[in-house]
This record gives C-alpha cells, sequence and structure tokens, in this order.
C-alpha cells in the first residue's frame, strides 16, 4: 500500500510477527537501546579506508533491510515499513590504536547503548575504527526489528567480499535477495494452509498439563513470586525487571573442548546446540530440585531457503522449547527428546510467536511478563573468517558489544571464535536478576554437566547429577 | 512427486535441478543443515497436504527415498 511519509509516496507493508516482538518490547521497556545489536568486526591488517568505505556503501545499497524505516499512522496508530532509496554515505573514521583495550570497549559499549527513535528516520550507525594491536574494520549499530544476528553476519560477509573485489580484483560477490519479499511471503502465511498446520501443533502443546518456571539461580525467585501473588500454586516466573539493566559475560571454551563437543556430536547424528541444551537444562532441573520438566526458550533463525538466507532484516522467531526428561532417563534419552522437540519446534517455527506468547497466557491465566522459561538460548554456527582466500591467515575478530539493558532474565548464545572455532559462549543477563558470581556458577556447572554426560553418555540424569 | 521435490529442493540450496538424482542424499551432496531438512518438511506437508510422521521422514536420508515417502501419504 502506498502511504505518503514526509511529502513521499513509498510502497509500505505492515511489520511481521519476527519485527513486531522488539516493537512490543520497547514499549514494555523505559529505554529504547534494549533494542540495539551492536557489533564490530576487525582485521589485524592494515586496511585501505577509502576502499572499506566504498565497500560499506555498496554493501547498504544492495541490502534492504539496511534502508528500512518504520512509520506509524498518526491517524490509526497503524505501523508501517518502506525502504528508502539508497544515498551515499559518509562513514565517520575513530583511531582508537593508541588506547587501552578496555577503554576502547568501553566506548563501545556506550555507542551501544545509544537508541534509535524506531519511528524517526535511520536505524543504524557504521563507524569505521582502528583498535589496538592492529586491527582495523568497522563498528555497526543496529535496530533489531531491522536486522538480527544472522543478518548481521550476512551484512559483514557482503561487505568483506566487496572490499576483497575492489582491492584485489576478486569477482563480485552475487547480490543480496530481497527483504521486502521475504516480509511479503511472511504477510502471506497469515491464514495460509501452513499457518493452519502450525496453528495445530502449537494448540496442541497447549493441550499439556501447565509447565513450571525453572529459574537458573534456584527455586527462590518462583518462591518469592507466589508470596507475593499470595498464591501457592502460581507456576510462572516473570522475564522483566523495573529497568530492564543488563550485563553481558563472554567465556571462551578452549579448542580441544569445543572439539570434544562437536565430535560427540557427529558421532551420534546430534546438532551441536542440542548437546548444549541438555547440559542446560540438566542444570535447570539440578538448581531447581531435580525438576524433570524444563522449559528453555530456543530461537529459530528461519532461514532456510536461499531467498531467506540472502535478504537480511529480521525473521527470527523463538518458543519455549518444553522437555520431560525423568532422572532415570539416560544422557543419550534425554538428547534425543530435545533433539525431537526442536525438530517439532523447526517445522511449525513460522507460526507468530506473540500469537502464541498471548494464547498461552489466556490459557494458563498467566500475568503479565510472566513465562516458564528463565534461559534464552541460541546457537549460532555461522562466522565469516576464511570467505576471501586473500585474508586466510590474517587475525580476524568479531565482537558483540552490550546496550546495558537485556529483555530477558537470561540469554545463553553460542557462537564459534572465527580466530580458532573454539566456542564463546555469551551470557546476557538482567543485573537485578543475578550477580556476576551467580553467572559463573552457572557456567561452571553447565561446562561440568556439558562434558561429564559427553564422557558418559549412558549414564542417567540422576547419576550426571550427582557426578556434578 | 520426485518432480515437484526437486522444485522445492531448488529453493533451498544452490544446486541445478539437473543435477538432482533420486540418490542425491541432502546432508552430503545437497548441502542441507537438519534445519533446512526439518523447514522443508514443514512446507511439504502444506504443499502436499500430507501428514508426516518425523520418525519416519528423518530416516529418509535421499531425494527418493523422501519422495516415496511422501508420494505413500499423499495416496493414502
Amino acid at each position: 500500500m502506498q502511504k505518503n511519509i514526509g511529502g513521499i509516496l513509498y510502497d509500505c507493508y505492515p511489520l511481521t510477527p519476527a519485527q513486531i516482538v522488539h516493537i512490543y518490547t520497547l514499549r514494555y521497556s523505559p529505554t529504547s537501546e534494549i533494542v540495539n545489536i551492536g557489533t564490530g568486526q576487525y582485521f589485524q591488517m592494515k586496511l585501505n579506508i577509502a576502499a572499506l568505505r566504498e565497500a560499506l556503501n555498496r554493501a547498504v545499497e544492495r541490502c534492504e533491510s539496511m534502508r528500512l524505516r518504520f512509520w506509524k499512522d498518526p491517524e490509526t496508530g497503524e505501523m508501517w515499513q518502506y525502504v528508502v532509496p539508497y544515498t551515499n554515505e559518509y562513514f565517520e573514521y575513530y583511531d582508537f590504536s593508541e588506547w587501552e583495550e578496555s577503554r576502547v570497549e568501553e566506548v563501545l559499549n556506550k555507542w551501544t547503548s545509544q537508541g534509535f527513535d524506531t519511528f524517526g528516520g535511520k536505524l543504524s550507525r557504521i563507524v569505521i575504527v582502528s583498535l589496538p594491536n592492529g586491527y582495523n574494520g568497522y563498528y555497526f549499530n543496529v535496530h533489531h526489528s531491522c536486522m538480527d544476528s544472522s543478518s548481521v553476519i550476512a551484512f559483514a560477509k557482503d561487505v568483506i567480499e566487496i572490499y576483497c573485489s575492489l582491492l584485489y580484483g576478486l569477482p563480485y560477490p552475487k547480490p543480496m535477495a530481497s527483504y521486502i519479499e521475504s516480509v511479503k511471503k511472511d504477510l502471506a502465511y497469515e491464514g495460509s494452509k501452513k499457518q493452519k498446520k502450525d496453528e495445530e501443533f502449537w494448540h496442541k502443546q497447549l493441550d499439556m498439563p501447565e509447565p513450571i518456571y525453572t529459574d537458573f539461580t534456584g527455586p527462590g525467585r518462583l518462591i518469592q513470586l507466589r508470596r507475593e501473588n499470595n498464591n501457592p500454586e502460581q507456576r510462572w516466573g516473570l522475564l522483566t525487571t523495573k529497568n530492564g539493566d543488563g550485563n553481558t559475560i563472554t567465556y571462551e571454551l578452549d579448542v580441544d573442548s569445543t572439539k570434544k563437543i562437536m565430535d560427540f556430536a557427529k558421532q551420534y547424528d546430534l546438532p551441536v546446540s542440542v548437546v548444549i541444551l541438555h547440559a542446560i537444562r540438566t542444570v535447570l532441573s539440578k538448581f531447581n530440585d531435580n525438576e524433570t520438566d524444563i522449559c528453555i526458550r530456543d530461537f529459530v533463525s528461519r532461514r532456510s531457503t536461499l531467498l531467506n538466507k540472502k535478504c537480511g532484516g529480521v525473521r527470527m522467531h523463538c518458543f519455549p522449547l518444553r522437555t520431560v526428561v525423568g532422572l532415570d532417563e539416560t544422557v543419550l534419552d534425554s538428547m534425543r527428546k530435545i533433539k525431537k522437540a526442536q525438530e517439532d519446534l523447526f517445522i511449525h517455527a513460522d507460526y507468530s510467536t506473540l500469537k502464541f506468547i498471548k494464547e498461552q497466557r489466556d490459557k494458563y491465566n498467566v500475568g503479565d511478563g510472566g513465562a516458564y522459561y528463565s534461559v534464552s538460548f541460541t546457537y549460532q554456527p555461522g562466522t565469516i573468517d576464511g570467505i576471501v582466500p586473500q585474508l586466510k591467515g590474517i587475525g580476524f575478530k568479531s565482537r558483540w558489544y552490550s546496550s546495558g539493558k537485556q529483555p530477558q532474565p537470561m540469554y545463553i548464545t553460542a557462537m564459534h571464535r572465527p580466530s580458532d572455532g573454539g566456542l564463546n559462549f555469551f551470557f546476557g543477563y538482567q543485573t537485578d536478576c543475578a550477580t556476576p558470581e551467580e553467572i559463573e556458577f552457572l557456567y561452571y556447572f553447565t561446562g561440568r554437566v556439558l562434558f561429564r554426560s559427553i564422557e558418559n553418555p549412558d549414564k542417567t540424569i540422576k547419576e550426571i547429577i550427582d557426578m556434578t | 512427486m520426485f518432480e515437484k521435490m526437486v522444485e522445492m529442493i531448488c529453493q533451498y540450496v544452490e544446486v541445478e535441478a539437473e543435477d538432482i538424482t533420486r540418490d542425491s542424499r541432502f546432508i552430503e551432496d545437497l548441502g542441507f543443515n537438519s534445519y533446512d531438512v526439518m523447514s522443508m518438511m514443514g512446507d511439504a506437508e502444506a504443499e502436499f497436504d500430507i501428514e508426516i510422521e518425523q520418525e519416519e521422514a528423518v530416516k529418509c536420508k535421499t531425494v527418493g527415498e523422501l519422495a516415496d515417502y511422501f508420494e505413500g501419504l499423499a495416496n493414502d
């Protein structure tokens, strides 16, 4: 539908459920930076700044979601999105090469904590930067309703490939796909046969008995909520805190230990995410009086078709991954149950996350901001190193910066380091919900359960819990 | 069914339709990952109006095996 925005006619489209989730987060957050994604891509080599500036411009030109804007109709309050035409941009350059590493980190975190005006214009910021130790590249901050982490990685790959094409005469990368085409497909899903099938599946999930909230610090928070609400039977916990203040702690798993996880997953034909999810769910069980019914919120990138892999934008949906694993079942039983639950979730992940949340609330009478999971998890297998032969063997680092806010109590991201393939675990948490010591404790036990499980796949969950 | 499957596969991975045979394996030969396979099954359920039994479907490692499985469901 065409809309007149600021005197110009634009083709406008409604927001998709994947985008609305973030607008919804904003509605319940006191500050706008909660939906920022701050990242940096750096190579340990001297970069041609003019060529990088050109590559960034061309990448923005090719990527519709980098030129996405939101508009709220002042009369109806309806939200719309549209793509503005490309215009050449002069990206600033900051030289931090003589600074202390920690001070640079502080500045880039601060930049990430500067929110965007969602309905007021440009929704991203790119700055070319030089870091200490010879690293050069660019810092990138974007509104989560425009891009998700898969999209940020795809954009970064495009920038690097264009840069190398400009400098080394390599073939120019294939064009990105249209994000608007992907939006149109998502909007056409509403009322489709596929939606009906997905709805049947999620409604069947809601026919199960009410789940129970398991906090990553133990049952204390649920007990307190029960007291506050004067309801000893309450089974849901709270996702929101007063200020949403958050922090991220990164733990680096060494290459040999990462290899053990990868080899185990391969040997038993299991996705790596399932092996990690097993460890998290077992720790939640251990911390919550050996509870067998555990929910973890699982994020699905929904990028399986070629169009969706190359279109940028935000497509991520998330649903509770619920598994009931008895204490007398084995590690492999647990992992196979998680695998099956995750496959179900993948098949039906096009269903609207918000719709499911609403239906779950209605079904179990859950209060505002309530849920049955305390931990959200995502595994990001893709990295951007080694995509261009000219950059093989050159130091590379990809950084994710904190906006200082967290929309959920705990968000664990497992991601391979570009430098050596080892796993990094990012523990993003609300500071009202846990202390750094509690996060350390959680990571320690997750690691212990993970490796005891890998070493003893035929042991029962009870035995693994007792061993750790 | 095989031809329809080939059409669907080409929406998921960069492969020429003529290079897909009944013996092509989804993961090893066509470059699918486990999420792509599951997502395609979701689309296939709606497209062919069938009810997939996941345990059965994941046993199908080649295009021919999955096409035969879908064919059987569609004829039921």
